[in-house]
């Protein structure tokens, strides 16, 4: 089935997909769980409504199999620095507490499962093992910002 | 007496060496589509799985490892390096295992189907040999001193393993896949 896919066909079903959905995600850390999260766990087939009446199912698991491969090289040639940011950005897009983010990433890991199939398993580990800095960083930022509120609460008070 | 001891000595030798050079299995002339399939693994591996510069050239970025000594804990520190050595020793480890895979390969099959002259066989031995020395060197390096300890050295294997790769895509023309698959059906063909 797959050899009868168009390739031009795939190649404007990612342009779409990146103009319309992925162009609201500004980090690849972002696209690469959302374009994870679309993917069948029991088939390893990716799933987009919109996208396959526009074009075909089979069209558009290409592209977003594409996607999901471009946000992961994206992700990879990320900087730990660069990583805390997205993981920064990302935590206030979730709306999650960051303490249930924390715990819930430290103990699922689940930019794991989130990586597309066929990458090369050093790549992955180097990748976890650069989430798993980034997330420990990030949560001491935090701390430090929410020490930082604590101090400066007192000072406030005054005026309120 | 000493020259007999010499002769004997030298006789013994090339005794030895004749053994091991008749012990040795010869290839089948049809070559294995398996041994073909898994050699154009291997190189692809290397290609595109270990040898990509971005990729090598993050995992040994020093960049991550002033950032971290700035920005973390010493413990997320500690980790950071031990994941980081981890990654590094792997990294020389497989692309050490793919190139001896190479080198097997090339010394076992390649005289049967590639298109090598003798200074291309030359350059490429000396260039397997090379890169073995640097890459054990590397593991020593990183096991003793960290990964950070020698970022010219990994530039230079990196180097140099892309021009075994080069070099073994160039001169095995017959390691597409196309072929191999066509190897593959006439085998199955055929029975073998």
């Amino acid at each position: 089935m797959r050899s009868t896919i168009n390739r031009s066909d795939v190649e404007l079903a990612s342009d779409d997909l990146r103009r319309r959905t992925l162009s609201h995600m500004p980090s690849p850390l972002e696209r690469m769980i959302y374009l994870g999260s679309t993917r069948d766990y029991n088939t390893g087939l990716y799933y987009h409504d919109g996208l396959a009446s526009r074009f075909s199912e089979e069209v558009a698991c290409e592209a977003l199999a594409n996607c999901h491969r471009e946000a992961y090289r994206q992700l990879l040639g990320s900087s730990v620095e660069d990583l805390v940011r997205q993981m920064d950005a990302y935590i206030l897009s979730t709306h999650t507490a960051p303490r249930d983010f924390i715990a819930a990433w430290t103990s699922l890991q689940p930019y794991r499962v989130a990586v597309p199939a066929g990458t090369d398993p050093l790549a992955v580990e180097f990748l976890c093992a650069n989430v798993r800095i980034a997330l420990a960083i990030w949560e001491a930022h935090q701390d430090g910002r929410s020490r930082q509120r604590l101090d400066a609460s007192p000072q406030l008070s005054p005026v309120q | 007496m000493i020259q007999l001891i010499i002769s004997l000595l030298v006789g013994l030798a090339l005794a030895v060496s004749l053994y091991f050079f008749a012990r040795r299995s010869k290839p089948s002339a049809e070559g294995s589509a398996q041994q073909l399939r898994e050699a154009r693994q291997t190189l692809d591996s290397l290609q595109f799985g270990l040898l990509p510069s971005d990729l090598v050239e993050r995992i040994f970025a020093r960049e991550d490892l002033e950032y971290v000594l700035s920005a973390a804990r010493p413990d997320v520190q500690s980790l950071f390096l031990l994941d980081r050595k981890k990654i590094a020793l792997a990294w020389v480890g497989r692309v050490r295992s793919a190139v001896f895979e190479l080198m097997r390969f090339h010394r076992g099959h390649a005289r049967l189907h590639a298109r090598l002259n003798f200074s291309t066989e030359i350059r490429l031995a000396l260039n397997f040999a090379g890169l073995l020395t640097a890459c054990r060197l590397l593991q020593i390096t990183f096991y003793l001193r960290g990964p950070y300890a020698a970022p010219g050295m990994v530039r230079s294997a990196a180097a140099a393993a892309g021009r075994v790769c080069s070099i073994s895509e160039n001169s095995l023309a017959f390691l597409n896949v196309k072929r191999v698959d066509q190897l593959q059906s006439r085998e199955a063909r055929h029975g073998i």
